[in-house]
């Protein structure tokens, strides 16, 4: 057409304005969020090689760095590790959060939930690694808490705990506390107290109640924070290397040390196959999940 | 108050205060003078004068603001562009898009930074404070996105619609009236981008140059090698009053 400016085609073309909208960051995403994870796939599986200081791809696919990755006892010992430092931190931030969420969804008026949040959420700002450095002073057997509880009795004599599980997990859990506890309590509060006041009409004792009705209500809130805490606490490796000691070696250090370490194309590799090796274990516990526990909660 | 009532109150409480006590602990041992560190001996300010003469930390207390700054910038114009383009014009497949968009929240960060490098390196792109920016647009991007949507969900198009008819441009529409309607929700997904990229540890550390320190990254070195290093203590105790101060002044102006 005469006369037509770019702007007037812009402005007649719905799909050209759409692709000026979601073009730039789609763009940016897949140059840098999804292209590196498929080159990574690919170093993995041994599909990308050097030859002096160029790149090139061959598509001889090797399970190389992978069966390496399962014929080492360290390796493998770290994922078992890291499955139970996570389990047990899943499990322990449940059983500290749930009451807190049902006291603070119940019992609390308004204000006081307001201020609840406030308070809990506060110290979270605190950068990460700060707070698991303070854990350091409480942990530690020369530190003020031990030294207090030996003074007014309560311990006999101190405990080295830093550079052991408990150390580790104690840790995790103070960390990754808030992550369970808000979206259960997001749920829980929005439970109607109808029902439940329905179920004490009709008879149900306190108990029977809280199983039967509030219980089951929760569960989107459990399943959230339990995924919330789960994922993230298989990959860590600050808290592990901060207050575990050497002994407590979880997949996010074999991933750190890789890089940290091992440069050049073995520890790149490796490096890659960890971190498939997370994802993979994320994708098959998240399943497993949902299918075992996700059910078992709507059978209670 | 029942039985029941009164453990759940004893619990609630006591793990709020286990919550408060290791910071506590940390910021009192901040003030201590002894060179065991552990043992509280006297009362002293020299952690903060050695932490205020400390030129390593005032230089990456910077290099934190201002890296977060340009991450902030183009994490919400990208953010904004994909809101709007979702919310107005719902493209097909916008429910696939949304996932899309969603990966790189979920995905763990240490997978993320790791892919990240590696691609940096065969790409042969050299690490430097812009490639720190970059991994950080890539999970504020997102994060700024789903901010955005689901504020820019909820309003009216009349306001536009009447500046159309009284003749203004699309583009004058969005400049003088969508984009001031947006204001709120942009200052919300600025604070979060912000304080997201400011406080990261993770991508930061995988994605930087050697010798290029951030705040996070700065005290990882220091502390990582698991002595007590008591100006940490001074430096943990502004940054956790400076937070309670934002913390509690942005509770106060989301109420009003």
């Amino acid at each position: 057409m005469e006369g037509d400016t770019l702007l007037d085609r812009i402005r007649r073309s719905r799909s050209l304005k759409l692709f000026l909208l979601l073009g730039p960051g789609l763009i940016f995403l897949a140059i840098f969020f999804f292209a590196p994870f498929i080159i990574s796939l690919m170093m993995s599986l041994g599909m990308l090689d050097k030859e002096v200081y160029t790149w090139y791809l061959t598509f001889e696919v090797t399970l190389r760095y992978y069966i390496r990755f399962f014929t080492n006892p360290g390796t493998v010992r770290a994922i078992i590790l890291s499955f139970y430092y996570a389990s047990v931190t899943t499990i322990g931030t449940l059983l500290l959060s749930y009451p807190m969420a049902y006291y603070m969804a119940f019992k609390m008026d308004r204000r006081m939930k307001t201020t609840a949040v406030f308070i809990i959420f506060l110290p979270f700002w605190v950068n990460f690694i700060l707070r698991v450095y303070a854990m350091r002073f409480i942990l530690h057997e020369a530190g003020p808490l031990q030294q207090s509880l030996i003074s007014i009795g309560l311990l006999s004599q101190p405990i080295s705990i830093l550079g052991t599980d408990i150390a580790v997990i104690i840790t995790m859990i103070y960390s990754y506390l808030i992550f369970m506890l808000l979206p259960i309590f997001g749920v829980v509060e929005k439970i109607n107290k109808e029902y439940i006041e329905a179920a004490y009409t009709l008879g149900a004792p306190p108990m029977k109640t809280f199983l039967k009705i509030t219980l089951p209500l929760s569960k989107p809130g459990i399943i959230a924070g339990s995924l919330l805490v789960f994922i993230p606490a298989l990959g860590e490796f600050i808290i592990p290397i901060l207050v575990g000691g050497g002994r407590a070696y979880t997949i996010g250090r074999l991933i750190y040390d890789n890089f940290i370490r091992i440069s050049g194309i073995l520890g790149w590799a490796m490096g890659s196959a960890a971190a498939m090796i997370y994802i993979g274990l994320i994708l098959i516990s998240t399943y497993l999940y949902f299918k075992f526990v996700g059910r078992e909660i709507t059978l209670i | 108050m029942s039985l029941v009532d009164k453990i759940l109150k004893i619990l609630f409480w006591s793990i709020v205060t286990l919550i408060y006590l290791p910071i506590i602990v940390m910021i009192l041992f901040s003030f201590n003078s002894s060179r065991s560190k552990l043992v509280f001996t006297g009362f002293t300010l020299e952690n903060y004068i050695s932490l205020i003469n400390n030129v390593n930390v005032w230089e990456s207390f910077i290099n934190s603001i201002w890296t977060a700054g340009v991450v902030v910038i183009v994490s919400l114009a990208l953010g904004i562009l994909m809101a709007f383009a979702v919310v107005r014009y719902r493209p097909r497949g916008s429910t696939l898009l949304d996932s899309l968009i969603m990966v790189p929240i979920i995905i763990p960060e240490i997978v993320e930074a790791v892919t990240l490098v590696i691609f940096l390196i065969i790409v042969g792109f050299k690490l430097s404070p812009l490639t720190i920016i970059i991994g950080h647009i890539a999970f504020d991007a997102p994060l700024a996105y789903l901010v955005l949507k689901a504020r820019f969900q909820g309003w009216n198009r009349e306001y536009e619609e009447a500046a159309m008819t009284l003749g203004a441009d699309e583009i004058t529409t969005f400049l003088k009236i969508t984009v001031p309607l947006m204001m709120p929700a942009i200052m919300a997904a600025a604070f979060l981008t912000f304080i997201w990229s400011y406080d990261d540890f993770i991508k930061t550390f995988f994605t930087r140059p050697t010798g290029f320190e951030t705040l996070p990254v700065y005290i990882w070195n220091r502390v990582a090698r698991g002595r007590l290093e008591l100006d940490i203590n001074a430096l943990s105790t502004i940054i956790v009053v400076i937070s309670f101060i934002f913390t509690y002044l942005r509770m106060k102006l989301v109420k009003e």
